[in-house]
């Protein structure tokens, strides 16, 4: 049943209040517990594939492993998060990324925390060179937090790809980035050179907007343009830099407070700069 | 049992009567997709030319597959008021004789199988001989039906109608009680009360999981949310596994009135038809029998007068054998990838659309009207305790007897495999049987006395699945068995969580190596590992049952596995680099015909000599074996 009251169940022996619809992940984090994870982000919508959050639930006489960044607990579940059922399928979880990623340094400090034996899975096909885990969180933030859906799949199995369209240059992709800045094992990567954005492993390349003050190319054009509909920042602040927004922002507040301030001291009035010039 | 009859019911039915009271000769071809591959289109043409240049009238018209798959093409003649014939083999050649006999109203001995004296209408319970007068002396010489090895102890329920009926036509379909079980719902019982029936019936799932139809039904009417939907999963992905195609193909109304029943019961005004897309026969069997319910006004608005309202789609599957898992069904279904997503959140609740759905598999909702129409207490009195009614299985490997084969739940693998199959090729014996699709499990023949129900097909580590059943004989490798199946779920594996996608793929790269000849020692732990990562790791069941092949060879055949990685040996003689050609030196006479004929230079020694094979250059090519005229050459 789909919870739609809090819910009291207890992780390792301490008891717990789940929101409607909260997952045991969340309710472990609020309380310090630990759970690795993988391929779970708070700012997005969990898939349950890397496996390695799972936990023991038990109810009755009964048990069996969830993933907690999907699992949401019911009335009266006993959860434990590592016991030696978990922790061997996080340890051969593990192994199993390893053989694939063997030069990942997440991977590498989780095999040593839970145990792996290394070389025991070395495939024999010129698989383990990859650094992409498939956790998908890159496709997943670009399609639900940037919006653009500009990368996705490619084959099942082993096989599997995240990849663009046709393999070929991302026609929605806006060059912001957040996929690489979301990648746990840095598997992508982009790179500013002259005027263009190259985002290496998209095969795609997007102009740089130049800075209005300073000339510098600062950011693509394109992302630009979307963060002004998307933020209504001001006509006149978008086509700058960072470092030149800043400037010019403090030289507004500068002259802003040198009107301000006489007409504060003449009502007595304490001004609060930090939540009128900051909000 | 006669309900009341709807005025649209009976606008079909009394079609249907006028028809059958023509009592002519009447010709039926087993065209499904299996008797066509054997050649019965042709068959079928040749019939309708050899009929043409008669004067008598003769109906000849298609039919679905009866299951006899082994005796195919199929051809049944009708002789009215005697009884109806069953021929196989049928050649175009045969056409005239059996246009001739039937004619006459006799048969062509040549090509009979048997005699079927009455023809059972299983809705309405009823047996009706076709004999009325006698029969000739030939057609005494015929073994009956009842008394022919392949089908005396089935019991067909879900094949009611097929290779009987001609499943492009709905008077057909009705004349044998066709449509009556879902009048009788929409009219006389009330929603809880066939949910009831269902549930007393004991149906279970036959797509493989057996989950309770009855209590799905229930969670997915009690759900909250609207609309609801109900699905047929007929993706039908296990290789070798055909008995949802031929069940569509040789009765697809029975479908479309499991699921007039099921909606009705459930809440629901759409419902959807998943089908592979390989099956090109079965949409277009079902595209004109959901266009025939239209027109007759079962499906639509106020269905019988009932005011129920209920239409179906049909969606072309998109291939992957993870598209019949229900999670990725549905996925597919809303145009998205089909993959599967954890079942936390169950899709009676949240299926389509994240709307409350009861997905149920063909033959579970093709069972629906028999149950309905003659009472979930008869069901429940076929079968076990926990696994009722019956269910069709598709017998195929070595079996003598290959086919489809419906038998009550807890007949014993036995006499599935050895009464109806007719057991192994002869010369063979039997070495296992397969069960339950490729994430199935091997069963020894020393367990054949196993009842086939859910319960003990899972405690011997295997399970009923969609009802594959694979006979192996001792010419069967069982590391090979398991490599195989390991090798097909690896490339079905979505790759979406890690258990699944990355140790599937270990798992074959392990197998391979083992049939190969470079086994290790740590070999085997390392199987039973990858199996507890997969078992308890994976997303969805696809991942969870692959290990299956391999466990239960490992359970049951242990020692085949350490005779390959210990002594680099192949017990069955099946893994080719484990096996060594050698030239035997007493029969050897030196003649020379095995240098000429090996292509790798192997083969050394002078002439008159006893020659030797050197292993390190023998490509096992086997080309030797024949060239030798003594018979001095064997494989080990
Ligand atoms: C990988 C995988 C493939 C499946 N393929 C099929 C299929 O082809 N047909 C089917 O009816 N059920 C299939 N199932 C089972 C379905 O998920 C589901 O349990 C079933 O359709 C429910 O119907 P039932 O209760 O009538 O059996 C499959 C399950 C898995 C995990
Ligand atoms: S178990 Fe296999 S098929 Fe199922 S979700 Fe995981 S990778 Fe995909
Ligand atoms: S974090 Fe839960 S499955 Fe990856």
């Amino acid at each position: 049943m789909h919870q739609m009251n809090p819910v009291n169940f207890s992780i390792n022996g301490r008891p717990m209040r789940a929101a409607p619809g909260e997952t045991v992940l969340s309710v472990a984090r609020r309380n310090d517990i630990p759970i690795p994870t993988l391929c779970h982000h708070e700012a997005l919508t969990s898939q349950g594939s890397c496996r390695l959050c799972v936990v023991e639930v038990s109810w009755g006489d009964r048990s069996k492993l969830v993933t907690s960044c999907i699992y949401t607990p019911y009335e009266e579940d006993r959860i434990e998060t590592d016991t030696p059922r978990v922790r061997t399928l996080r340890r051969l979880v593990i192994e199993l990324l390893l053989a694939r990623c063997p030069n990942v340094d997440v991977l590498q400090r989780l095999g040593w925390e839970y145990g792996v034996k290394p070389g025991r899975l070395a495939p024999e096909d010129g698989r383990g060179k990859e650094r992409c885990i498939l956790c998908g969180l890159c496709v997943r933030v670009c399609d639900e937090v940037v919006g653009q859906h500009a990368i996705g799949y490619e084959g099942r199995g082993v096989e599997r790809r995240i990849t663009t369209p046709f393999n070929d240059h991302a026609a929605a992709c806006i060059g912001c980035g957040a996929c690489v800045y979301v990648c746990p094992t840095s598997a992508l990567h982009y790179e500013d050179v002259e005027n263009v954005r190259i985002m290496k492993e998209f095969q795609t390349r997007v102009e740089l907007a130049q800075c209005r003050q300073c000339g510098r190319r600062y950011a693509p054009a394109v992302l630009i343009e979307k963060v002004t509909r998307c933020a209504q920042t001001k006509e006149d602040d978008r086509h700058l830099c960072p470092a030149c927004r800043r400037r010019t922002f403090a030289e507004r507040m500068s002259a802003w407070m040198q009107k301000q301030l006489p007409d504060a001291r003449a009502n007595g009035d304490r001004l609060d700069v930090t939540t009128r010039a900051g909000g | 049992m006669m309900h009341k009859c709807p005025e649209q019911l009976a606008a079909v039915r009394k079609r249907a009567r006028a028809r059958q009271n023509h009592a002519r000769p009447r010709i039926l071809v087993g065209a499904a997709t299996c008797g066509l591959a054997s050649g019965a289109g042709p068959v079928l043409e040749a019939l309708r030319a050899a009929a043409a240049t008669g004067a008598e009238e003769m109906e000849i018209t298609e039919t679905g597959c009866n299951g006899a798959c082994y005796l195919e093409p199929i051809v049944e003649a009708v002789l009215p008021g005697k009884t109806r014939v069953m021929y196989g083999h049928v050649k175009p050649g045969d056409a005239p004789m059996i246009i001739q006999a039937t004619v006459n109203g006799t048969v062509y001995e040549e090509r009979a199988l048997c005699r079927v004296d009455a023809d059972e209408i299983l809705l309405e319970d009823v047996v009706a001989p076709y004999r009325r007068n006698g029969l000739d002396a030939a057609l005494e010489r015929i073994v009956a039906r009842d008394a022919h090895p392949f089908f005396r102890s089935q019991r067909h329920i879900a094949m009611r109608n097929c290779g009987v009926i001609d499943p492009a036509s709905l008077e057909e379909y009705v004349a044998r009680g066709g449509y009556a079980g879902a009048a009788k719902a929409l009219l006389e019982m009330r929603p809880e009360s066939i949910i009831e029936a269902i549930k007393r019936s004991g149906l279970r799932g036959r797509g493989g999981g057996g989950f309770p139809t009855g209590r799905k039904w229930e969670a997915c009417r009690k759900a909250p949310g609207e609309p609801k939907y109900v699905i047929c999963n007929a993706d039908e992905g296990d290789p070798g596994a055909y008995m949802d195609r031929a069940i569509i193909e040789g009765d697809p109304h029975s479908i479309i009135e499991g699921m007039i029943i099921g909606s009705y019961a459930i809440g629901a005004h759409l419902g959807y038809i998943y089908v592979r897309q390989e099956y090109p026969l079965a949409v277009r069997r079902l595209r004109l029998a959901l266009q025939q319910a239209e027109e007759a006004g079962f499906l639509g608005t106020d269905i019988f007068g009932s005011g129920h309202e209920f239409t179906i789609q049909i969606n072309r599957g998109a291939g992957a054998f993870v598209c019949g898992e229900s999670t990725a069904l549905m996925a597919s279904l809303e145009g998205r990838v089909g993959e599967p997503r954890a079942k936390y959140i169950h899709t009676v609740e949240f299926g389509l659309w994240n709307k409350p759905s009861c997905l149920n598999n063909v033959e579970t909702w093709n069972n629906v009207p028999a149950i309905i129409q003659r009472g979930a207490d008869w069901y429940a009195g076929i079968g076990t305790t926990g696994s009722k009614g019956t269910k069709v299985f598709s017998l195929v490997g070595s079996a003598k007897r290959a086919g489809l084969v419906e038998v009550p739940m807890g007949v014993s693998l036995r006499e599935v495999v050895e009464e109806i199959g007719g057991g192994v090729t002869e010369g063979r014996t039997l070495k296992a049987i397969q069960t339950g699709g490729p994430s199935g499990g091997c069963i020894p023949a020393t367990l054949l006395d196993v009842p086939v129900d859910y319960e003990s097909l899972g405690a011997l580590g295997s399970m009923m699945g969609s009802g594959g059943l694979v006979v192996m004989d001792n010419r069967t490798c069982m590391v090979d068995v398991a490599r195989y199946f390991t090798a097909f779920l690896k490339e079905e594996s979505c790759g979406k969580c890690v258990p699944c996608r990355e140790g599937s793929a270990h798992m074959l790269d392990v197998l391979t190596r083992i049939c190969e000849g470079a086994g290790r020692a740590e070999d085997i732990p390392l199987l039973e590992e990858l199996s507890v990562v997969m078992t308890d790791g994976s997303l969805c069941a696809l991942g969870g049952s692959a290990p299956n092949p391999v466990l239960s060879t490992l359970k049951y055949f242990r020692n085949e596995y350490q005779a390959h990685i210990d002594e680099h040996r192949c017990p069955a003689g099946v893994c080719k680099a484990l096996l060594t050609y050698r030239i035997v030196a007493e029969d050897c006479s030196g003649c020379d015909a095995c240098v000429d004929a090996c292509p790798s230079g192997a083969i050394s020694g002078d002439y008159s000599e006893a020659h030797v094979i050197d292993e390190s250059l023998c490509a096992r090519c086997g080309l030797c074996v024949p060239a030798c005229p003594q018979g001095a050459i064997i494989l080990q």
